[in-house]
């Protein structure tokens, strides 16, 4: 079987992608403007935001990108389209034959490229008495259209595919979690020889669900002897069926010019401005690969938070990288919620500490977790911070050698003159420190002052 | 009456010449303006307060809530719109007969066309002494008019003006000039309504306009140009020639500027292909006039509306440009005319390696009788534009100017300059207004 996608996501820019009219409204045709209802006189003019986006996009998605991209007119009439062409990217994309890992495999990118999307007709009144109220807040919200080699083998796949990219496009252009409801896709599959495009699909779930059907379809007809016909259809979301659109006997012709009125843009230059980003997913795969740890584990990680992640590897750093694992999907993130808004670098060390003390077997696992939890519920760090006790060490050391100065100059004849303090220091911290720690801080400190 | 122009006076013009698609509805108001400071705009440029149908029975009732550019530039330099001037629908012909709203009438001789598209503000800078008229040209809709009406057409460089607020015929190749029987004029308002608008980003690649610094001296006139031309324009033409060297003292060189005969051709594929696309947004929604009824198909509701309120020319023009869009013939036509045009563009900047000026006559003909225009086919309509493409497919700015009169109607030469350089067109316009003396018919009837 084979599937390939055209997936449109909506860009989040402020403003829409050739006016100055926000992308959000409250009610109906309140967003709108001359140049979005495409009234004679009006021109557009590009938001170059949305093309920062597109072109992260599609360096992301190892696209070979030209050093200048102009748009072209698509036309075709339909009442939600206000100059009946649609300003879209046709021979100038801004990124073409890129690759995207999933679940292991290489799934063809052919081309990435941006464009204007249409309102949004709502029809409404009973059966045989139906109204279609068109809204043009929709009329130039930016989407990009992102359209796979039909490397994709089954509906599964197809989902994860999808489901991994939106991942990734939330921390490259910072789209919301709502885009699993939102996302929109033209989705081609073949299960012979001949392809069927089940068309403007909404949503992830229903992605999934028109493929099977269409691959069940296929399948079925396929085993009868019949013949799959080229064609368009469309999904019934309520019947979960997909149906022939029967509209057009031939293929439409959208006779594409140049868009005249906005020139060519230097997208060579903006693509080599973008800082490189690690994306959620690619991090799981560095860490699995550079700590040696489950990948699926690393992918709970990131899907939860990078911040998250970024607590890990401090503490993979530190103690082992399986142990690291562990208490960050264990204690760790069972007080994620309250943990990450006080995160810090001072509370990350805090927490640092804590497993690495636990490591050291310094202190038990339970009261390695109780410390977590305490430090997730806010307490002060004074009373559960290691970084805080190992200071407090340091300071009853210091104290007990600045009293008595002869212990160091005994201490270089002499390595049993540091037993004095270290019995000083066990009596004074009344077992808090176990003996080695304590041996190997006066040590430390005896050398220090030696000079 | 301050202003030299009474308003019962141009009503009286108006009902005898047409040349107003639009008159102000506050033209008392004139009064208050000093002299000279009345323009009007070509019925395609948007303006509060007043109409804006390019001519087309589809935009009837369309108001738009701004003010194109060039129209407030010249607002806020203190002139008044006195009306919008007619024009063939959208810009598509070379008479002034194609519009949805009476054809305007020569000046000179009532009888006959005003030219096109810009043909009501030809007629208007001819008749309203001291009077600006913003028009538009796409291919030759400044030069064509000027020409026939016997005043001032200048085109500037493509880009040169924010068409921000002009009904689009051609994106690419549409420009908004001057016409006026003054040069001093073009002097005063270019600067005025030229500049960079961030509205229209084809606008902000332009360099400053510089006035003078500037003088012509030699000008080349290609000896493709001066064919087929009628016996009168080319006695007047041979006449300003030899003015030119005479008077003023201009070399004028005859060059060979092969390519140009295949940019009619091309200006016509790439002109419809846009205006094809321009025009699909009119289907009786939205804007303009109101559609039938909408209880039937989409498809069937756009054809309606489109069938019952665009005219012949815009059917003729909205089916050669779709047809050269369509896949298989796009890399033929469409694509073919994009090399051609850079290829115009090069053969121009050869020449003017050697020389100041391109110089051919304006039109190959003086305005023509309605009753010969009638008998013209479309072919022929489109070859007499033939003088005025060349240097509008290349957006290279240009100047027509009155050189002679034949049988009592002006024969109009068109000047070219390289982008960029509208000193040059001013500087010959200053001294060929000197050397040459103008004619304008009496208004009174």
């Amino acid at each position: 079987m084979k599937i390939g996608l055209e997936v449109h996501v909506q860009l989040p820019t402020r403003s829409k992608l050739f006016c100055s009219c926000p992308t959000t409204a409250e009610s109906p045709n309140s967003a709108i403007c001359p140049t979005c209802l495409g009234f004679p006189g009006s021109r557009p003019i590009l938001n170059r935001r949305a093309l920062e986006m597109g072109v992260a996009i599609a360096q992301f998605l190892q696209c070979q990108i030209a050093d200048e991209v102009w748009f072209s007119r698509k036309t075709y009439f339909y009442p939600d389209l206000p100059k009946n062409f649609q300003i879209t990217q046709y021979d100038s994309p801004v990124g073409v034959n890129g690759s995207c890992l999933v679940g292991g495999r290489s799934i063809g990118i052919w081309r990435v490229h941006i464009e204007e999307d249409p309102g949004r007709i709502k029809r409404v009144g009973k059966s045989g008495e139906e109204v279609s109220l068109i809204d043009y807040n929709r009329s130039g919200i930016p989407l990009v259209e992102i359209v796979t080699a039909p490397d994709l083998t089954s509906p599964e796949e197809a989902r994860a595919f999808l489901t991994e990219l939106l991942v990734e496009l939330r921390h490259i252009i910072g789209t919301s979690a709502s885009d699993e409801q939102s996302v929109r896709v033209d989705a081609n599959l073949s299960v012979g020889q001949e392809r069927v495009e089940v068309k403007n699909v909404q949503g992830l779930r229903n992605l999934e669900r028109a493929l099977k059907f269409e691959a069940s379809r296929q399948t079925k007809m396929l085993e009868a002897g019949m013949k799959v016909i080229r064609e368009t259809r469309r999904f019934d979301e309520e019947r979960k069926v997909t149906h022939s659109a029967r509209e057009k006997e031939f293929e439409e012709d959208y006779g594409y010019i140049g868009e005249p009125d906005l020139g060519t843009f230097d997208v060579g230059s903006i693509a080599r401005s973008l800082k490189p980003i690690e994306t959620p997913l690619r991090r799981a795969q560095r860490m699995a690969g550079h700590y040696m740890v489950d990948f699926e584990k690393c992918k709970q990680i990131v899907l939860t938070s990078m911040a998250m992640a970024d607590l890990f590897e401090a503490l993979a750093e530190r103690v082992d990288p399986e142990m690291a694992m562990n208490w960050t999907l264990g204690p760790i993130s069972s007080n994620w919620n309250t943990l990450l808004p006080l995160l810090n670098p001072p509370v990350t060390l805090d927490i640092v500490t804590v497993v690495k003390h636990v490591a050291d077997r310094e202190i038990t696992d339970s009261e390695g977790r109780r410390r977590i939890g305490a430090i997730a519920a806010g307490e002060c760090p004074t009373d559960i911070s290691c970084a805080v006790q190992d200071s407090l060490l340091d300071s009853i050391i210091s104290k007990y050698l600045d009293e008595n100065p002869q212990v160091v100059k005994d201490y270089t004849t002499n390595p049993r003159a540091a037993n004095s303090a270290i019995g000083h220091v066990m009596k004074t911290a009344q077992g808090k420190y176990n003996s080695q720690e304590v041996v190997e801080a006066v040590k430390k400190e005896i050398e220090k002052r030696k000079g | 009456m301050s202003c030299g122009l009474s308003p019962e006076k141009l009503v009286r013009l108006n009902d005898r010449h047409h040349m107003f698609a639009e008159l102000s509805s506050d033209l008392s108001a004139l009064q208050e303006y000093p002299p000279r400071l009345h323009f009007s705009a070509k019925d395609n440029l948007c303006a509060q307060g007043f109409q804006a149908r390019a001519g087309s029975r589809i935009l009837e009732g369309y108001r738009p809530p701004f003010d194109a550019t060039a129209v407030a530039r010249m607002r806020s330099a203190g002139r008044a719109l006195i009306g919008k001037t007619n024009m063939d629908e959208f810009g598509f012909g070379t008479f002034c007969t194609n519009s949805g709203f009476g054809v305007p009438r020569n000046p000179f001789e009532i009888g006959r066309s005003c030219g096109g598209s810009s043909g009501g503000a030809a007629a208007a800078a001819c008749l309203l002494e001291g009077h600006m008229a913003l028009g538009v040209s796409t291919g030759g809709s400044i030069s064509c008019p000027a020409s026939f009406c016997g005043v001032l057409g200048l085109t500037p460089t493509y880009g040169r003006v924010s068409r921000y607020g002009l009904i689009d015929y051609a994106n690419s190749l549409d420009k908004i000039g001057l016409l006026t029987r003054d040069a001093k004029d073009i002097r005063t308002c270019l600067p005025i309504i030229s500049g960079p608008d961030p509205k229209d980003p084809t606008s902000c690649v332009q360099p400053p306009l510089a006035l003078d610094g500037r003088h012509v001296a030699q000008v080349a006139v290609p000896e493709e140009a001066i064919k087929n031309l009628s016996t009168g324009v080319e006695e007047e033409f041979r006449k300003a020639l030899k003015l030119l060297e005479d008077q003023l003292g201009i070399e004028v060189r005859s060059v060979s500027m092969p390519s140009l005969q295949y940019a009619l051709s091309a200006y016509y594929v790439l002109a419809t292909s846009e205006a094809s696309t321009n025009l699909a947004r009119y289907c009786g929604m939205r804007f303009g006039v109101k559609g039938g009824s909408i209880s039937q198909h989409f498809n069937d509701f756009f054809s309606e509306t489109r069938s019952a309120f665009f005219g012949t020319e815009a059917k003729r023009r909205i089916l050669l440009g779709t047809y050269a869009r369509m896949v298989g013939f796009r890399d033929r036509y469409y694509m073919k005319a994009l090399a051609v045009r850079q290829l115009i563009i090069s053969e121009y900047n050869r020449i003017f390696q050697d020389s100041d000026l391109v110089l051919t006559p304006s039109m190959p003909f003086v305005a023509p009788k309605f009753g010969e225009i009638e008998r013209m086919k479309p072919l022929e309509v489109y070859q007499a534009d033939y003088l005025t493409v060349p240097a509008n497919l290349a957006g290279t700015p240009h100047l027509s100017l009155p050189c002679g009169y034949h049988e009592g109607m002006p024969v109009g030469m068109q000047f070219v300059a390289p982008h960029w350089e509208e000193r040059l067109l001013l500087d010959i316009a200053d001294r060929w207004s000197c050397a040459f003396s103008y004619q304008f018919p009496e208004a009174e009837e």
